[in-house]
């Protein structure tokens, strides 16, 4: 071939725009997820400065210091690294199994049977998803915190005199059931689309060759379901073991430690090695959970289960049930979802802890002046400049994170639909994917690691904004690629090439005829890392300065400070935002976040 | 036996009225097709028959055994009806071998092991599939997946069996052979089928009585044959026979004898064989199977007409006149060409022609045609 036609070859490959895209796309992927991953092994067999003292080496030359006490130095291992495992993987394990049964099962009962209120439930069901994930740790302290640790008592001490065992308010117990509570919407979005879209032929089949309901549960749609459903608790097995929240608020009390914490307050504290070293552990897992998945899925027996075509589905006549069941669900949803924002209400009202007495009611922690006996004379939240930069910082950097991972997130979900079955497309995708199974600390981490220092032509960026949005970007893109995949599966080709072949250009194309017609989707695109950016606080903890801290930041700050009131009131105020805009977008664009999972 | 009887059915989705008030007489061992464009509720009706919809009123009898009575509050779940399901998709269960699909049944009915797998094979052989006892449907060809649902359906001998456009998945060759694959099947088994279509070929060939339904409506329910020569209206008319009937506007010019006029030029003689009740003036609508319009000589000539197209296939040719502005389709037999643009005499000496009133669209009689 002589050298022209290759010119012109490339000059070809590179005049369809979703080419341009896809090896911008592997580029800057490629640097920002697969280099870091490079840096943080590095990192994890050299000295950092903190550790100088004790490695009794000069910081930046290599060791494995940190790889033989982590894992094979008698007490100091298991303290510092079996122990926190364990008690990850016990969580993680629990939790998702939880989640599954609860999500499980109310998915099943809004999609297979009469129950009443479907809407209301389905609605309300995913609030506790999209809230923090601390949320229901705070309502859980807040109702059952005993004076033993907690200093003044809960609600539920209160009011009925019994003192919670510490068991059942600090530590593995609580951890696992807000956890559960808290993941059982994601479990319930995925298994009640699987359960949509689950050929009802298939059971009515099994119906007519005189099976009884608990055989076909047993032998058709849970076999059937199986596979989706074994990834389905994968995903949520990566995301409750990479949860940090939920443990620092539950189990720093009675000092449970997991893996999050500790690489916490290993890479804030001497140890940054061993904080690595952790980080690279979790992907590893993280990693391997995707590997497995795909094994699963791709099995011989697995597919053309899932046909879309759902035909008239008979639903299961619960009969006398009915009302009772619906009553019950309601109950569990009010209790999940709107209990514990009462409570935060409630909390932030009062002026000494525990006394729950009309008389020790006040407005000072959200309008005071800030007063020298409490707190350290920190003005009330709505006067308090801190939480308004906190609060602008949050705002800002969601936006601007939803508008880079939303436009993104479309533009590569275009382009690797379009390319669908090449090896560049495939790469591309695992590469948009690959954030969503670091766990969020542990990518925070590598962003450390990497951008602490100058880059080429990168400056170094920590303490700046623009660090957490690259990183915010970047962890979010999954969701928004997913949808942009999924938009772009749904189009023919032909809708596009009409327009082509009509003259039209790519931009008019784009903006004009594929944005319109996927409109919704996409918008989902765009919801979802905004929310999810709102409520953040294990991705951006390590990296936040503070001129560049979130609302969340400064929730946890308080709550490690103990001012109880600031904190339940930075996250009723997060909670209002981000669900009355999740609300706000759905009822204006029809978009909304069950839709965006829910695809997937 | 099983008879099945369906007295004023009725299923509302909604304010939408899927079926409305139908009444039929399925009899024992016979091959019934429900046949409709999409939408007209012949599926709707299938699955009600079966167990898996709720009619909203009405009662079904199976074996003069009430399965379903709306006054009476009575509703046999579908497993308590003895009756088979092939579905249109085949609902094969994805992760269980073919063998394990077709024993699923008989497992059910708790049979013996042995048993099992004595009928197993002999459903196997019957249906030429042997060899594929040990794959997973994803594995098979459509044709082949096709194969395995009637065998499910089948082992545990169901009286009735209900199919849901079960050929619709097949390519044309395919769908060929299952056609007189399923006619021997209903010879073979002794049983009642219930079959779905949109197909008129499909109900032509294959049953013994066909229902056509439009909109929730039951239009005409007769032999496929007594379809094609006697419709009920103009809608069961058009719908079975390909190419289709010609159906051409005209006015009644007098009633002793009946003359119609079916155009400035053409006016025909109609001469009744049946009961026929026309007035003068009325607007009617005549229908004109293609084979019964003949290229003749000048000396038969009863109209005039240019031929607008020619589709010679071997067999026959399908020729598209043009009669005075009417677009006529007509059926030649053998393997002729005409040329495009000739001036031709047509002649519709044989056959028997329906005459429909042109307002309501229902059938007023039958008559031959001859010069007026």
């Amino acid at each position: 071939m002589s050298a022209k036609s290759k010119l012109n070859q490339v000059k070809a490959f590179f005049r369809k725009p979703h080419n341009i895209i896809l090896v911008v796309l592997l580029v800057v992927l490629g640097y920002l997820t697969l280099v870091p991953l490079v840096t943080i092994i590095f990192d994890t067999i050299s000295v950092h400065s903190s550790e100088v003292r004790f490695v009794k080496k000069p910081a930046g030359s290599l060791t494995l210091y940190h790889w033989t006490k982590m894992f094979a130095s008698g007490v100091t291992s298991q303290k510092t690294f079996y122990e926190p495992f364990v008690n990850t993987m016990v969580v993680a394990f629990l939790s998702c199994v939880l989640a599954i049964l609860i999500g499980g099962f109310f998915a099943w009962t809004v999609t297979r049977t009469n129950i009443r209120a479907k809407a209301f439930i389905s609605t309300v069901f995913v609030f506790p998803y999209i809230m923090p994930a601390w949320t229901l740790a705070m309502a859980w302290l807040n109702f059952f915190r005993n004076s033993r640790i907690g200093g003044a008592p809960g609600l539920f001490t209160v009011f009925t005199g019994i003192e919670t065992p510490n068991w059942f308010a600090y530590g593995l117990f609580p951890i696992v059931v807000v956890q559960g509570l808290h993941y059982a919407p994601f479990a319930y979005i995925l298994i009640g689309g699987i359960l949509r879209n689950m050929d009802a032929n298939l059971e009515e089949a099994a119906m007519l060759l005189h099976a009884n309901r608990w055989q076909i549960m047993q032998k058709v749609t849970i076999p059937i379901v199986r596979p989706a459903l074994l990834s389905t608790f994968l995903l949520v097995f990566s995301s409750t073991m990479s949860a940090f929240a939920v443990p620092a608020f539950l189990g720093s009390p009675v000092r449970f430690q997991v893996l999050t914490t500790q690489m916490f307050r290993t890479l804030n504290g001497m140890n940054p090695g061993y904080g690595y070293i952790m980080a690279l552990v979790m992907i590893v897992i993280g990693v391997g959970i995707l590997m497995l998945n795909q094994w699963i899925t791709g099995r011989r027996k697995s597919y053309t289960t899932i046909t879309g075509k759902s035909s008239n589905i008979s639903l299961f006549n619960l009969r006398k049930a009915r009302t009772p069941l619906t009553v019950l669900l309601v109950g569990i949803l009010l209790m999940i979802a709107i209990l514990p924002l009462v409570s935060f209400a409630i909390e932030s009202f009062i002026m000494a802890p525990g006394d729950y007495s009309l008389s020790n009611f006040t407005t000072e922690f959200w309008i005071g002046q800030g007063r020298a006996d409490i707190a350290n004379s920190e003005p009330g939240i709505l006067r308090n400049p801190s939480i308004w930069l906190g609060l602008s910082n949050s705002l800002k950097l969601s936006v601007i994170i939803s508008l880079i991972a939303g436009t993104v997130g479309m533009l590569s979900g275009y382009a690797i639909a379009k390319r669908r079955g090449s090896k560049l497309s495939t790469w591309v995708n695992n590469l948009t994917f690959f954030p969503y199974l670091m766990p969020s600390m542990a990518f925070g981490a590598i962003f450390l690691s990497m951008f602490a220092v100058r880059r080429g032509f990168i400056p170094a960026l920590y303490g700046s904004f623009w660090l957490l949005v690259i990183v915010g970007a970047v962890k979010y893109l999954p969701f928004a690629s997913r949808s942009g995949i999924n938009a772009m599966l749904q189009l023919s080709g032909e809708i596009e090439e009409a327009g082509t072949i009509m003259g039209v250009g790519w931009l008019k194309r784009m903006t004009h005829i594929i944005f319109p017609i996927q409109k919704t989707t996409f918008i989902s695109g765009y919801l979802l890392p905004f929310i999810s950016c709102m409520r953040e606080l294990s991705l951006f903890i390590l990296l936040v300065s503070p001129s560049t801290r979130i609302l969340t930041t400064l929730l946890f700050q308080y709550n490690e400070k103990g001012w109880n009131q600031y904190a339940n009131a930075i996250n009723l105020m997060i909670v209002v935002i981000v669900v009355g805009f999740n609300l706000l977008i759905n009822k204006l664009t029809g978009a909304s976040i069950d839709k965006g999972i829910g695809n997937n | 036996m099983p008879r099945i009887e369906l007295t004023h059915i009725t299923k509302k989705f909604g304010k939408f009225v899927a079926v409305d008030d139908l009444n039929m007489v399925i009899d024992d061992r016979s091959f019934v097709t429900l046949l409709g464009p999409s939408g007209c509720g012949k599926t709707t009706t299938l699955r009600m028959i079966a167990g898996l919809e709720t009619p909203t009123e009405g009662t079904i009898t199976i074996n003069d055994k009430v399965v379903f009575s709306s006054e009476d509050g009575i509703d046999v779940p579908p497993d308590k009806r003895d009756v088979g399901f092939l579905f249109q998709n085949y609902a094969l269960w994805p992760h269980m071998t073919v063998y394990k699909n077709i024993a699923f049944g008989l497992e059910n009915l708790k049979w013996p092991k042995d048993k099992i797998k004595e009928r197993v094979e002999e459903l196997l052989t019957m249906l030429k599939i042997s060899e594929f006892s040990h794959r997973y449907p994803s594995e098979l060809s459509g044709g082949q997946q096709q194969r395995v649902a009637i065998a499910r359906t089948l082992a545990t001998g169901p009286k009735v069996l209900f199919m849901d456009e079960p050929l619709s998945n097949l390519d044309a060759k395919l769908r060929m052979e299952m056609r007189s694959e399923l006619k021997r099947l209903h010879r073979e088994t002794d049983s009642t089928f219930v079959y779905v279509t949109h197909d008129q070929l499909e109900a032509m060939t294959l049953s013994s009585m066909v229902c056509l339904m439009k909109n929730g409506y039951m239009q005409q329910y007769a032999p496929p044959l007594e379809v094609y020569r006697k419709p009920a209206n103009t809608f069961t008319a058009d719908f079975v026979g390909s190419p289709n009937i010609n159906l051409v506007d005209g006015t009644v010019r007098s009633t002793n004898p009946v003359v119609l006029q079916l155009s400035g030029n053409v006016s025909l003689r109609f001469a009744p064989t049946t009961v026929v009740e026309v007035a003068a003036g009325q607007a009617i609508t005549l229908g004109i199977r293609p084979e019964h319009i003949a290229i003749a000589d000048e000396t038969e000539a009863m109209a005039q007409a240019e031929i607008v197209s020619s589709l010679p296939s071997g067999m026959e040719t399908i020729i598209a006149l043009d009669m005075d502005g009417k677009r006529l389709h007509s059926v030649v037999f053998g393997d002729v060409d005409f040329e495009v643009g000739k001036q031709v005499a047509l002649s519709f000496a044989h056959g028997q022609f329906n005459l429909f009133d042109k307002e309501s669209g229902t059938n007023l009689g039958q008559g031959t045609l001859s010069k007026a």
